[in-house]
């Protein structure tokens, strides 16, 4: 009997402390920084080197490269940047292997979309992605 | 004339108490159970098959899910292997923070798997509590690494983030505080007769049962052999600590559950002293290649999840993919002697058992 | 008021009232079902450190049961196609009708009352026993395997936990010497009974939470075992009446055990008087009230075959030294 009379008198306790719930909806949680969410874009940055979509494990990055506009300069400029967020994992390894920081994470992580359609973001998109952007990228 | 026959129950695959999608095919007669048969394969994603198109960094996010509670363990076995064939030496501070953050992420499955058994056996508020204290560690967890659950924290060669300022600290200050919580979980489930007649003497097997199935982790323990691999293997940098492997004679659910409630104090004992000795400064990552190739070979490599004895096999051709990747997956394992505990049990009795189990369905299926 | 009514010659004006007191009471009865679910699950957040429903109606979550109801009678009705459809039709309506028709005898004040009947206990005990068959066709009808052994474990603990339950009264039966309610709560005017029947109380306490299938004897519908028990299979508005039935029998075993144990609508302390009987009895209903819910979120569930074996091989054999003890007492010293 003494160990039911323990029990209540701990969730009887329990009744005044403070809650531990968090008003998600109507209060946004606090994220620390390095949190992974949807990334966050740079189309000016890229280099259209490939590493992010060779590293990507679900290989869910697409992207497309054109030749430089300005015939002085070489290398090439991004065309199309794709992510489909059915199969992006939120893993990290393509901002961590970008070497112009081009990619990065933000911490938005609300991908509910009412059709999978839209879980296709493109380039447009992830540039505009640009709100609680991570600051620090490379450990 | 009163004519009864046995009836065929299936438990899941969706069912609030086998804890993700395993289905169970019960024959029973009234409520005693005649024979069992566990199907699996619901959560099956092919993590190894996958891994042979993969590079190693690659396979890291996929351990992740595997054992889905407790990563970190899953990331070191996977970096664990590829460094032992590739020979690399690990940074101290490295092997620092990812003891920290294996054994915090220790701590967080054994809380789940208290509140969810207690949640089985049918009193709701312990699986809050344990939730309250565990949702402090994936925070702290989600400030080390990015993420609350599928963390994807440790690389070849090292960690990828270095401790944020303080974060040291607050782990030094959260391990006083869940041993005072842990005095409230006591008293709130332990001492209770209604908890204790459900799980005393229920769900017994021998030493001798245990290592025919090849059983390992609490479920192993619970039977009196005192087997961790923390101590009898030592990895990483765990014969520098000072911490028991609590074992008990009784082998029923009533001792699983003790003895995952005193590993957490165990893991806490670990975390204390690897507080005070963390070095103050040095590299978190070792000199690795940039792409990373284990060279021709094989090795097996094992370490002491929540769970049990987690191993990870490689075989490599010296290509940038493993040829074989194969984990020893403690659940699987684990599960294997269910038929045979609950042949002659009741239903409020499987239930009971299979939580003492503690499977995890992501690890079992692969 | 009522006993004149009751003897007065039938006819219309006479049906008329009584239809109309009985809708005024099903509604009293509604409006506790729907702030007694309200405040479980509040205490129950509370004790879990949540907040609990917050969202509709204000900061309190005052409409959200009223709202759960809407969203229960806007279901689709759901008929498994195996199912016995007259049963499990009939089912819910029988788990119901009776969880109702005890509220007739029970005296919330001294006036407020609808059936001053000589045997109020046992007409309270014997009609909420047929409640046991609502559940068992319920379970029988639903043609799924979770639900028979729901019916089955609700039927032999309701069985095995009446016995107690009604052994347990005997002890307040003997001493009061009359089985009418009202009778009990006068009788009660220099003493409690739950301080004179101290063991009696325990085991009727006990057995009353087994007779409401409220945790830690909720193994009818156990969800971690059973998924759902007898119900498993209902939805929409028939699942509404089992839970209603349930929660109409928390108000009227609370009652009950007001009356019986706690001295109903009387005060503790007589210069107490001044305050309403009414009063009182909603206090003293609270707290059982809340005693219940309290155990809810302790307390884990029994096992099916330690159940039986308590209540036969414990509760009764207590109640019955219970009801020697009191013959004993009753014949030295009263």
């Amino acid at each position: 009997m003494l160990g039911l009379v323990k029990g209540l008198k701990y969730t009887l306790k329990n009744l005044t402390k403070e809650k531990v719930t968090y008003d998600y909806p109507n209060k946004p949680l606090p994220l620390p920084d390095r949190f992974r969410g949807i990334q966050k874009f740079y189309p000016e940055k890229c280099i259209v080197c490939n590493q992010c979509m060779n590293i990507c494990p679900t290989d869910c990055i697409n992207l497309t490269g054109k030749k430089h506009p300005d015939p002085t300069k070489k290398g090439k400029i991004i065309d199309t940047y794709d992510i489909n967020f059915e199969l992006c994992i939120l893993c990290d390894l393509c901002t961590e292997v970008c070497p112009t920081e081009a990619i990065i994470m933000t911490n938005n992580f609300e991908l509910a979309e009412y059709s999978r359609d839209m879980l296709f973001k493109n380039l447009e998109w992830l540039d505009e992605n640009d709100e609680n952007i991570r600051q620090v990228n490379k450990p | 004339m009163i004519r009864t026959e046995e009836m065929i129950l299936n438990v899941g695959p969706q069912h609030p108490s086998t804890h993700g999608v395993f289905r169970l095919v019960v024959k029973i007669d009234g409520e005693i159970i005649t024979e069992a048969k566990p199907v699996i394969g619901y959560l099956h994603r092919g993590t190894e098959k996958l891994a042979e198109d993969l590079q190693y960094t690659q396979i890291i996010p996929y351990t992740d899910r595997m054992d889905y509670l407790s990563s970190m363990t899953n990331n070191y076995i996977l970096c664990h292997a590829v460094e032992t064939m590739m020979g690399i030496e690990i940074p101290e501070r490295a092997d620092f923070l990812r003891v920290i953050a294996m054994e915090l992420n220790r701590i967080a499955s054994h809380l789940v798997a208290w509140g969810t058994y207690i949640l089985d056996l049918g009193a709701t508020s312990p699986f809050i509590y344990a939730f309250r204290d565990r949702e402090m560690i994936i925070n702290m967890l989600n400030e080390l690494s990015g993420a609350r659950l599928t963390f994807n924290y440790m690389r070849v060669g090292g960690v990828k983030w270095d401790a944020p300022e303080g974060w040291i600290e607050k782990v030094g200050s959260f391990v006083p505080y869940l041993r005072g919580q842990l005095i409230g979980y006591h008293q709130l489930v332990s001492g209770n007769e209604i908890f204790l007649d459900r799980v005393k003497g229920v769900g017994k097997y021998t030493k001798e049962e245990a290592i025919q199935y090849s059983l390992s982790g609490p479920n192993l323990r619970s039977t009196g052999v005192k087997w961790d691999l923390r101590k009898d293997e030592p990895y990483s940098i765990y014969n520098r600590f000072n911490f028991d492997v609590p074992t008990s004679e009784d082998g029923d659910c009533l001792a699983r559950y003790h003895l995952r409630l005193q590993e957490i104090e165990e893991s806490l004992k670990i975390l204390e002293q690897a507080v005070e000795q963390f070095p103050g400064e040095g590299p978190i990552m070792a000199k690795v290649p940039k792409i990373i190739k284990a060279p021709k070979g094989e090795a097996f490599v094992r370490i002491e999840s929540p769970r049990g004895e987690i191993g990870c096999y490689i075989y490599s051709d010296g290509k940038k993919e493993p040829y074989r990747l194969k984990f020893r997956r403690p659940s699987f394992y684990n599960l294997q002697i269910l038929p045979k505990l609950l042949k002659g049990e009741n239903i409020a009795n499987m239930i009971a058992i299979l939580g003492a189990v503690d499977i995890v369905l992501g690890e079992v299926d692969g | 008021m009522i006993e004149e009514l009751l003897q007065s010659s039938p006819g219309w004006a006479n049906f008329g009232i009584f239809f109309l007191l009985g809708a005024v009471l099903l509604l009293i009865v509604l409006g506790f079902v729907t702030y007694g679910i309200l405040a479980e699950r509040k205490v129950l957040g509370y004790m879990q450190l949540r907040h609990g429903p917050n969202q509709v109606g204000g900061k309190w979550g005052l409409l959200q049961t009223v709202a759960d109801v809407l969203k229960l009678l806007l279901k689709e009705d759901i008929i498994p196609k195996a199912a016995d459809r007259p049963l499990f039709i009939i089912a819910p309506v029988i788990a119901f009708a009776p969880s109702f028709m005890v509220l007739a005898t029970m005296p919330f004040t001294d006036k407020f009352q609808f059936a001053d009947i000589g045997v109020g206990l046992l007409y309270y005990i014997a009609v909420s026993g047929l409640t046991t068959f609502g559940m068992l066709l319920g379970g029988w009808a639903s043609n799924n395997k979770y639900a028979l052994l729901g019916g089955m474990r609700a039927s032999a603990q309701m069985i095995s936990y009446e016995i107690p339950l009604v052994m347990s009264v005997l002890g307040v039966i003997l001493l009061t010497g009359s089985l009418n309610l009202n009778d009990m709560v006068e009788a009660q005017k220099h003493g409690w009974f739950i301080i004179l029947q101290p063991i009696g109380f325990v085991v009727f306490f006990i057995a009353s939470i087994a007779e409401l299938n409220r945790t830690p004897f909720d193994l009818p519908e156990s969800e971690n075992e059973l998924v759902a028990g007898y119900h498993v299979e209902y939805s929409g508005f028939r699942w509404a009446f089992f839970m209603l039935a349930e929660y109409v029998y928390l108000f009227a075993m609370s009652a009950l055990i007001t009356v019986v144990f706690l001295g109903g609508w009387l005060a503790p302390i007589s210069f107490l008087d001044f305050i309403p009987g009414a009063v009182w009895f909603a206090l003293k209903f609270s707290v059982v009230v809340f005693v219940y819910i309290w155990l809810r979120a302790t307390l884990p569930r029994f096992r099916a075959d330690k159940l039986m074996e308590f209540g036969w091989k414990v509760l009764l054999p207590i109640a019955l030294a219970n009801i020697f003890l009191t013959a004993l007492i009753k014949s030295l010293f009263f």
